[in-house]
Parts: structure tokens; sequence; C-alpha cells
């Protein structure tokens, strides 16, 4: 098993930083059910609050019965994952959810005291792996990566 | 008369002339702070025109404070009339509004207002093919010359103008070139991701910016190039000087502050790439309103394709552990493995609404102290939100590499305590093996809470590991462990209730119904799972033994292991065993 240097640590660091605010600003979108499957696979695997869902289409499956979503990123965190080179990235997310109209689409008699509509704290954890099928095609390119496991869950 | 305030004064003098400012207001230092530029008004003259906006200030919207009624109207004239309101769109025929804009006590010969200039001069530099505005040696144009368009001591303002104009008139520009322009800070770049901020290529080539700070101006929180592919600060002090001291830091520098950058003074930077969507290739409207209930209920914890009790044998032996003995979980992180924590500091807002933090229930919770975790101790919480646009240093001393050095973070933590065995519905674990190479290993994220003590103060953590079977012969199956961790990821955050991931219907606004429909069936995603992938979490040499099972059976992986395991493993037998029984099997035995 090589170790991990410097380096693998910073471009993993770069990758998460680029792929978090990719990943939800096409969440959050109105392409999402076209765009949202381009992160995954047939292959992965994914669950949603406890539910499986499968590859690419399953992804188009759920993010086509969803409300609409706005995430706020409040900290992620990433790992190069020892084993291979270049190495899989472990990448977990913590942050808040606001789906449909927000409180704002709560009905007027609704109290103020309810937490229906309010934001949810979400939590999401992502393995992405590079796709050996897709060579580099710029230079400094270290690969293609997409994500083959992911975990969501409300936490708050 | 200080030097600084001497060349001010000659610059102001050659604005008004230009017609940028007003004959009788006072230059304003570039520098000037809101408030500072407030001041300035104060002190200057008290005639009719003294509180007119610089016709730039009405373009970049920086006159909003600081003036009066009168004049943010002819600011939004003058913009409507250039196309190019900050308020409202063109409102009538362009040369009336041109005229009025100008007739602030101009006479007919008043010569093109300097945003007139601006623009033409951006429409100059534009080449449409290349998508690309060449600014490089503003002060050498003939035509800014002719005009004294370009004062470096303000070009701030100025190059806020051109990168406005250019949003406007060319919104779809991907390269800015500003080489050669002497410039000596990068402030005058800092409103150039605010009206541009899909840059892709910049090249500051040739000027005298010799600090870190001048890029922030374009890599700061707020104002970030975050597409920037390409940027090239060749030939100016700050790559001159870093380079030189240390090349791979001066990139990795330079490279952390643009996530997307590829190509760093013409020479490829390494990343890591993904299938970015192309807004073209997809229609934009969805078909229909979006949805207004959840696509399924909240499921229980989700474990497949690995033996449960392999993975609740593993948790209820490292949770204790790392309650009440750190150092013995030595043997369980493999000796290149990955571990870091990282504190997410926001109060939620149903945990707020819910009044978490003055619960009877719980007395301690206003005990809660982010310092005890570390609170900005260099290796303390890694939280990439914050520290991602940070020190170099600080993203490699945050991630603990190795048992030994993991152990060691650890020990600073505050002693906490998992109440596993006590209330399990108060943990949740999604949890399946992926198949990576040659190695198979388990995806695990556990969220709960613990108690953190001294304080008693209840927070609640998501923790993710990578593990894998203990090979025969490590530390970690000499200790008596079947799976290792490769890496571990540790969030603490403000205490939330469990009752987020009680299983059965969620609510998307208040009143809505909680029926929903049934939770859409998923048979195929776990069926549909490869063999492979379901097989990965099981140690040799009893994955192969299983893998026959199922290729001789047809049984899906957990019966194939059900079977082995009631015949001792002895694949015959259990074929055997297979025949006999398979009449009366239902259905979910099989593949």
């Amino acid at each position: 098993m090589t170790t991990l240097t410097k380096n693998d640590i910073e471009i993993a660091t770069r990758a998460a930083d680029q792929f978090t605010r990719l990943y939800y600003s096409t969440y959050d979108s109105a392409t999402r059910v076209d765009d949202l499957p381009n992160f995954y696979r047939p292959s992965s695997a994914l669950t949603w609050n406890g539910r499986p869902f499968q590859g690419s289409d399953g992804v188009r499956k759920l993010i086509s019965a969803m409300p609409t979503t706005k995430h706020e990123i409040q900290s992620f965190d990433c790992h190069p994952i020892p084993g291979t080179q270049p190495p899989n990235l472990l990448i977990t997310v913590s942050g808040i959810v606001t789906h449909g109209r927000g409180p704002t689409g709560n009905p007027p008699a609704a109290s103020g005291k309810s937490v229906d509509g309010q934001p949810r704290v979400f939590s999401q954890t992502f393995m992405l792996v590079p796709d050996p099928t897709a060579p580099p095609t710029k230079a400094g390119e270290v690969a293609k990566y997409y994500v083959n496991s992911d975990a969501l869950r409300f936490v708050g | 008369m200080t030097a600084a305030s001497g060349s001010r004064a000659i610059a102001a003098n050659a604005l008004r002339s230009a017609g940028i400012l007003d004959r009788d207001e006072r230059m304003r230092d570039a520098s000037d702070k809101p408030g500072g530029r407030k001041g300035a008004h104060k002190t200057s003259h008290k005639s009719r025109t003294s509180h007119r906006p610089r016709p730039i200030d009405a373009l970049t919207g920086k006159d909003q404070a600081a003036t009066s009624s009168r004049t943010a109207m002819l600011a939004s004239r003058l913009a409507a009339g250039d196309s190019l309101a900050i308020r409202g769109a063109a409102k009538g025929p362009l040369g009336r509004l041109r005229r009025n804009a100008l007739s602030g006590g101009a006479t007919a010969n008043t010569p093109p207002s300097i945003v007139e200039l601006w623009k033409e001069f951006v429409k100059r530099k534009w080449n449409a093919d290349g998508k690309f505005l060449n600014f490089e040696r503003i002060a050498e144009d003939e035509y800014v010359q002719r005009n004294k368009m370009w004062m470096p001591n303000s070009a701030e303002k100025e190059l806020s103008v051109m990168f406005k104009l250019a949003s406007v008139l060319f919104p779809e520009v991907q390269t800015i070139s500003l080489a050669h322009n002497n410039l000596v800070s990068g402030r005058v770049l800092s409103r150039l991701s605010h009206y541009l901020p899909n840059l892709a290529n910049l090249s500051l080539q040739g000027n005298r910016l010799s600090l870190w700070k001048d890029l922030d101006y374009i890599s700061g929180r707020k104002g970030r190039l975050s597409q920037l592919r390409e940027l090239i600060l060749l030939d100016n002090p700050l790559r001159n000087n870093e380079y030189g001291k240390d090349r791979e830091r001066y990139k990795s520098e330079v490279a952390r502050r643009f996530p997307a950058l590829e190509m760093l003074d013409m020479e490829p930077i390494p990343k890591i790439a993904f299938d970015v969507p192309h807004a073209s290739t997809s229609h934009a409207a969805p078909a229909g309103p979006a949805p207004t209930t959840f696509p399924v209920e909240m499921g229980e914890s989700f474990i497949a394709g690995v033996d449960g009790a392999l993975l609740s044998g593993f948790l209820v032996r490292f949770l204790p552990l790392y309650d009440n003995q750190r150092t013995a979980l030595m043997d369980v992180y493999h000796p290149k493995a990955t571990f870091s924590f990282s504190s997410n500091t926001q109060i939620p807002i149903r945990a707020r609404i819910e009044g978490y933090r003055h619960s009877k229930q719980m007395p301690h919770q206003r005990k809660q102290d982010w310092a005890r975790w570390g609170a900005g101790k260099p290796g303390g919480s890694r939280n990439l939100n914050r520290l991602a646009g940070g020190n170099v240093d600080r993203l490699v001393k945050s991630l603990h590499v190795g048992n030994e050095d993991i152990i060691k973070a650890m020990a600073e933590l505050p002693t906490t305590k998992h109440d596993v065995a006590g209330s399990p519905e108060k943990f949740c674990i999604d949890a399946w093996p992926v198949q990576q190479g040659d190695s198979p290993q388990l995806f695990v994220t556990i969220h709960g809470q613990f108690e953190e003590e001294p304080s008693q103060c209840i927070m609640s953590f998501d923790r993710s590991f990578i593990l894998a079977p203990a090979p025969e012969g490590s530390r970690a199956k000499q200790s008596g462990w079947d799976l290792m961790i490769l890496s571990d990821m540790l969030v603490i955050r403000q205490y939330s209730s469990h009752d987020a991931w009680r299983p059965g219907p969620m609510r998307v606004q208040a009143g809505d119904p909680l029926s929903i429909t049934p939770a859409t069936a998923q048979p195929s995603a776990q069926s549909a799972r490869s063999l492979q992938e379901m097989l990965a979490a099981i140690p040799e040499p009893q994955r192969s033994l299983v893998m026959q099972i199922c290729q001789r059976t047809g049984l899906n992986v957990e019966y194939a292991v059900q079977c082995l395991e009631g015949n001792a493993w002895d694949v015959e037998r259990a074929v055997a065993n297979f025949e006999q029984v398979k009449s009366t099997l239902s259905r979910e035995a099989f593949l």
C-alpha cells in the first residue's frame, strides 16, 4: 500500500471543494433531473434516508420525485482513502437543506413553533472513485471520478 | 503635502479634465472605506453639485449609500440610457435620456461620458472568436491616451467599470488578459468575480503583484473565481519570489485558491475531474410542477451485503473502547489509515425551535464549548468549508495518517460516552460493501449522539468509515478484530434529536398529510447490486466458497452463507442440502 503524500491530500481537498460546490448547485437547479445522474454510474449504490437506489437511473428516479431543494453546506471533509492510486476519496458533508417553499410555504394557521417546513440538517457521505473507462483528457488531469457510494440522512 | 496626497491631487486634476470628477469634488482615495467616503463628502464644498456622484460610481452601484434621491435618480437614468441599469431596465428613447443624464449643468458640447468612452474601449478590445477581452497595456493604448481615461492610481474604479461593461456587453466572455498594466495591488480586481463569476482564463502577467493577499481579491470566500481554469501570474514579484523559494509550495498555494484550476503559468496542475453537467444539453424546465411530497418515507438503518453481526460486533467493541480506552484502538487502525474530525458549530433551526438548549431533560447543554474540540488550533477541526481556502499546512496537519498519529490525535479530544447498548434508537447506520480493485471494503456511516465528559453535554455526530476485512496475521486480526479501519471521518454537531431519522412518512410543509404513497419498492436495488459487490465484505477463503454456491444453486449471497454455515463450509454438503430443501425455499432466497 503506497503512503499518502502531501500532494494526494491537496489534490483530494481541491477535488472535494469543487465536487461539493458542483454537486449541490446541480441538485438545487432546475435541470437536476438531467444533470445530477451524471455524477454517478450504473454500478453506483446510494441510499436516501435508508432507502436504496441503484445507479444513475436510480438517481434520476429519486430526484424526479423530490420536492425542490436548497442546500447550504456548513462543513465538509475529505480523505484520500489509503490503498489504490490514484486514491479513492471519502467525502462527508454536513449542512442544512430546505425543501419546497420552506417555512414560507406553511399555511398561515401553522404555529410558529412548528418545525415543519424548516430546514433540516443533513449528513451525506460519498465515496468517489476514478473511472478507469474515462482516461484523462487534459494535461494535469489525474482521472475522472464518479460517485461509487452515497449515503444521505436527515439528522436534525 | 505628502507624496501620496500630491499624486492624488494630480490624479484628481486629470480626472476633472477628463470629466470623471466634478469640478469641486475631492479625489477619493480608492482605498477609502465607505465611512471614509462619507467623510470626504461632508468636508467638500457645499455647492449645488457637490453631491453628484461620479458617473462611474453610478455604474458600479457604489453610489447608493452616499447620494441624495435626486442624484440617485439621475444615476439610474444614466444607467438606463446605457442599458446598463443596476435597478430596472431601459425605459425610453436613448437620446433623450442621454441628454437628461448629462444635463446637470453641462453644455451641448460636453464630451462623451466616461462610461461611453469605456464602452467603446471594451468593444474595441473584444475578440468574439476567442471570447477574449484583451485589456493588456491599457495605459499605452492610443484611444485611452487621447481621452485621458486611465489613472493608474484609481484603476479599481476603471477596472470595475470595464468588468461590468464586459458582463453586460459580452456575457459569454471566457478570457481576460490584464497583462502589463503595472497593477500593484489585487484590490483593483475586487469586482471581477462579482461581475464575471464564471471567468475561465485570466492573465495577470507582467504586473507588480507581490503578496498572496493580492490574489485573495479574486479567491476570497466572498468573491471567488470558482470556475477559473487557467491563470497566468508570470513576471510578477509574487510569482518570481515564491517560485524561487519553493516551486511546489507556490503551485499549491495558488491551486488551493481556485478549485477548478487546470493550468498555472502555462503548466498543468494535477486535478481530479468530474462529469460536469452541461447546461446546454439539458432542457431547462422540468415537466410539470415540482413534487410536494418526499419520494419515499424515512427508512430504518440500511445494512446490506454484509453480515449485520459482523458490523455490529465491530461497533459494539469499537465505541466503548473509543469512550474509555482509546489507546487500545491502536491495532484496529491500518498502519496507513486516515482519521480527522470536524465540527459543524451551527445551531440547527429545528433544534432551536424545540428548545433543546434549555431542556430540563438535558440540563448540561449550555456547557457546550467548542474550545474543547480544539477550535482554532492547528491539527484541530478539519472543516474544509473554512479551511479549503486557508493554509495548506493546516489542511495537511489536521488529517491524521497512520495508527500512531491517529491515537495521539484522539487522545486530545474530550472523553465521550456513546450509549449504544442502552438506546439503540439513538443511532442509525447505513452500510454496504464496495469492491475496489482486489480489496473488498465496507462503506459505513453512523449517526448518533454522545455525552461529552465531564461536561455531560449531549452532542450529535456523524461518523463515516471505510473498513476492510482484517487479513490473517495482521495486527488487527491478532487483536481479535475481523474488520480494520482504513478511513475514519468524524463530524461533531450541535445536538439534534434522533427523531430526525425516526422511520415513517415526513412532511415537506406544515399541514401536509402524513399519508404518503407507499415507499417505492426498490427490490431491484439489492438484486441488481452486483454479486461482486455483495461478496466483497466476505473474507477469503469463504468468499470463493460463497461464490461457488451462488453459481451452482442460484441462491443469493445471504442464503448461500447460511447454507454453508449450516454445512460446516463444505461446498458439496451444502449443495446436497440445498437440493433437499430447495422446493421449500421462497423466492427471496434466490438471486
